[in-house]
């Protein structure tokens, strides 16, 4: 069940600029804070619960070794908690680095939660948009490479079986390894002169090439892309004003706990939340849907016509 | 109307490679052509003389016109929508990696407006079946679908004439098949002109309209296809093409009746019956051939799987082939044949039961010694043998590793009839000379057995013929011959024993004669069609044969 994923891609990709850049290129924890519960939150939905506490883990891990990394190297601000090899370590830099963990491990979510929605599918549409040949070649590309390696493997199996290229020594092999590269190589030029003519036969290079639009805008992508608008343009509105500024060196500010502040926090909660509130809100309605459902066909018992309803 | 008109066309390469020669033809609207002829014929040239964008560099001497108008005035526009053509190969056709967007890519170039796109390629993928697969990738497609892709993808800019290049040379028979139903349907269905060439004439004979016939570019016959069959015997009774036309005109030509020339089995069939007498008892007698020669290669419960989460391809595969035979393993495609051929050579080992060369496991042989004077496999791709730039040089490299003398890879080239290729690119060869260039590569390592995978893919039914007769060659010297292949008509002409392969699992072994005349569905055309008459026969030869010394009175044939 991808409610989220079924957004056309342009309001998508929106979207997640419009999170992450915020959080990017602001020094507020609290900001890191929300994207990172946000980002975890929809991975959580995502994924199988095994794969996600594995990830949990190693992030976790990760997170610590930079969050002490930070204070072992930069001995800014004001606050020495003790000295190591006659080097202040002060709480700035341990909650800088904390800081810094989160966000990175924030951006590291979100950058698995993008790879996951947006398919090659919606990023090929969307350069299509503004570079269509080199979509084109990208589309290409990726046929390629696999092409090229399978032809590697048979051509490679063809001569083991002729017992060439297969003895023990690594220089034999390497030679071998080459040839069959080389001999690939020229067989795949072979196969591009193929490719080349069937392109120009289905009229490529004619001027005026329109692209296929496999993605309608439809109207829930309308609201969709304004609520992404004015939750984003909230938090940009409070962060010019300079409400959510907050710096760690040489002292702690603090966080601001002013109106127009905590207005900020709470659209960009709103922002951050948004792909698992209405993932969670797909789920939901298939729910209660798959409910009523069984309750009309089989009198309240769900599944019994034996098809077994994932998602 | 006419679509297309050729006016004494005829073309040289920049070589001076006379292709084409004074070809005149009309080709009339909704016209089903097939173009036919021997590999090097020139039919192939003529197909992309037909296509602006694909016309190859030479001298062209003669009109084309489209329409009316000449190829050279026609709008870049209207020569790549209008004119469809597909080729040979899907693989390298496909441009892009998904199934939407290969759809939709001519309509792109042409710069279609979004909304007529979309209806377009919807009515096109709906016309062809394609909505389950819409938004796969390409690359997960069966080589059928791939194919039915191509003409999808094509039909999808509503072209007026639809040009195949050999389109099912490189599908197995059941997708060749499908693929050519879906072409005739579009002929019978929407009145599309169709030119097409084929090595397969089996099936499109009986569909055809018209049959062109070239032999060294020139124009041999334009006849309907009935009268093809019967003209050209009497024009040129030794051509090599008479091999390749449907068994039903096969066994016609060789057999003198005043009457119309059957295209397909059914055809066949009623004509057998007005004409002979039947022979034979129909049921096969059930003999157990008791063979002496030792037994050379075996297999005894072989079970295999290419992963451990993945179903098994053989299920306990048991099977001897003895000293000298041909053993044909016949079956569809993705039935397992090829891994079971991988099994045999080695590269693949089962995990349970076992394979033995020469009563040797093949794990226990020496590192490449299996392949030394004692098994090669020649793989489906003949190309994928080759890595030098002259066959001579790929050959020599065999000669040298098994230290035998220069004159050895001449009487080699000489026995192949590949004498005049020697100093060729291995690319730069057709179909049946590749696979005759690598039989001699694999030949050269001395191997007593020689497993041989799909020979006949993509080969035209003269060399089809010259390999089974190469084969019969080779077994007469004590070479022991497995292939697997879908060709049925392959395996008759060639094997000693055939088996067929299904599910994982050798079902049924025994002489082509009894397997096939014991088969209902898989079995050769002739055999199909004299069944009924003369169960024994399998090859039009047999059948011809038999219906020679079986005629009915003049007068019972008229009753």
């Amino acid at each position: 069940m991808d409610t989220f994923a079924s957004y056309h891609p342009a309001a998508l990709l929106g979207y997640f600029m419009a999170v992450l850049l915020p959080a990017m290129f602001s020094a507020n924890p609290a900001l890191h804070l929300l994207v990172l519960l946000g980002g975890l939150a929809f991975w959580a939905l995502l994924v199988p619960g095994r794969t996600f506490a594995g990830d949990l883990a190693f992030y976790t891990l990760l997170s610590l070794m930079i969050a002490v990394t930070n204070p072992l190297f930069s001995h800014n601000g004001v606050t020495p908690l003790f000295f190591l090899n006659g080097n202040p370590v002060t709480l700035e830099a341990v909650w800088y680095g904390v800081d810094m963990a989160v966000m990175l491990v924030a951006v590291l979510y979100w950058c698995k939660c993008f790879h996951r929605v947006m398919s090659d599918d919606k990023l090929l549409f969307l350069l299509a948009g503004t570079a269509s040949s080199l979509s084109l070649l990208i589309s290409s590309a990726i046929r390629f490479v696999p092409e090229l390696k399978e032809r590697i493997a048979r051509v490679h199996q063809a001569q083991k079986a002729m017992g060439l290229y297969s003895s023990g020594s690594y220089v034999d092999r390497l030679l071998g390894g080459l040839r069959v590269f080389s001999a690939v190589l020229s067989w795949s030029l072979e196969c591009a002169v193929e490719t080349g003519q069937a392109m120009k036969g289905r009229g490529y290079g004619l001027k005026g090439r329109s692209h296929y639009a496999l993605f309608r805008l439809r109207p829930r992508d309308g609201w969709f892309a304004a609520v992404t608008l004015c939750m984003a343009a909230a938090v940009v509105t409070v962060m010019a004003r300079g409400a959510l500024t907050h710096d760690f060196y040489p002292k702690m500010t603090g966080l601001s706990a002013a109106p127009e502040a905590l207005l900020g926090y709470a659209a960009y909660g709103v922002l951050a939340a948004l792909p698992f509130l209405l993932e969670a809100a797909g789920r939901c309605r298939w729910h209660l849907l798959l409910r009523r459902c069984a309750r009309q066909d089989t009198g309240g018992e769900p599944g019994k016509d034996g098809v077994r309803w994932t998602y | 109307m006419d679509v297309l008109e050729l006016e004494h066309v005829s073309f040289a390469y920049p070589g001076g490679q006379q292709a084409l020669e004074d070809i005149s033809l009309q080709i009339r609207q909704g016209e089903f052509l097939v173009v036919c002829g021997q590999s090097g014929c020139g039919k192939t040239t003529l197909l992309k003389m037909l296509k602006p964008e694909l016309t190859p560099h030479g001298q062209r001497q003669g009109v084309i016109r489209f329409a009316g108008q000449p190829l050279e005035a026609l709008p870049p526009r209207v020569s790549a929508g209008e004119i469809g053509f597909v080729g040979q190969n899907p693989n390298t056709q496909t441009l892009t990696h998904k199934v939407w967007h290969e759809l939709a890519f001519g309509l792109e170039s042409l710069g279609c407006p979004s909304d007529v796109m979309r209806r377009q390629v919807a009515e096109t993928a709906s016309f062809f079946g394609m909505q389950t697969w819409f938004r796969r990738e390409v690359k997960e497609l069966s080589g059928g679908q791939k194919q039915l892709l191509q003409l999808a993808s094509v039909l999808v800019m509503r072209p007026r004439v639809l040009i195949l290049d050999e389109p099912t040379a490189q599908l197995g028979p059941i997708a060749a098949s499908e693929f050519l139903a879906s072409v005739y349907k579009l002929n019978r269905e929407l009145g599309l002109t169709v030119i097409l060439t084929e090595h397969r004439l089996e099936e499109v004979f009986p569909m055809a309209d018209r049959v062109l016939m070239l032999d060294h570019g020139r124009k041999l016959l334009l006849e309907a296809p009935a009268e093809a069959g019967r003209r050209l015997r009497s024009t040129a009774p030794d051509h090599p093409m008479l091999a390749a036309l449907p068994s039903a005109v096969r066994i016609y030509q060789e057999l003198d009746t005043a009457d119309v020339c059957p295209l397909t089995v059914k055809e066949g069939k009623e004509f057998l019956s007005r004409h002979f007498l039947p022979y034979g008892e129909p049921e096969a007698p059930a003999q157990s051939i008791t063979d002496e020669r030792p037994v050379i290669l075996e297999a005894k419960e072989a079970w295999f799987r290419y992963q451990r989460d993945l179903p098994d391809v053989l299920r306990g595969v048991s099977l001897q082939v003895r000293q000298g035979e041909i053993f044909a393993i016949l079956g569809g495609n993705g039935s397992g044949k090829t891994t079971l051929l991988h099994l045999l050579a080695g590269p693949r080992e089962p995990y349970r039961g076992k394979v033995l060369v020469e009563g040797q496991k093949t794990r226990s042989f020496a590192k490449g010694s299996l392949y030394r004077r004692r098994l090669a496999l020649l793989p489906q791709d003949p190309q994928t043998v080759f890595l030098k730039k002259t066959v001579r040089e790929d050959l020599r490299e065999i000669t040298r590793l098994m230290g035998t003398p220069e004159s050895e890879l001449e009487a080699m080239a000489e026995k192949l009839g590949i004498h005049g290729l020697l100093d060729r690119h291995p690319y730069d060869l057709s179909g049946g000379e590749q696979q005759k260039a690598a039989l001699a590569k694999v030949l050269l390592l001395q191997p007593r057995i020689l497993l041989l995978d799909e020979p006949t893919k993509g080969i035209d039914p003269g060399a089809k013929e010259q390999l089974a007769r190469i084969l019969l060659e080779l077994q007469q010297e004590g070479l022991t011959t497995v292939l697997v292949t879908h060709d049925v008509e392959f395996a008759a002409l060639s094997a000693s024993r055939c088996a067929l392969f299904f599910d994982g699992e050798v079902v049924s072994q025994d002489a082509p004669a009894a397997f096939f005349a014991q088969n209902h569905f898989y079995t050769t055309a002739a055999s199909r069609m004299a069944r009924h008459l003369y169960p024994q026969a399998v090859t039009c030869h047999q059948v011809s044969q038999l219906c020679r010394s079986h005629p009915k009175k003049r007068e019972e044939a008229t009753a």
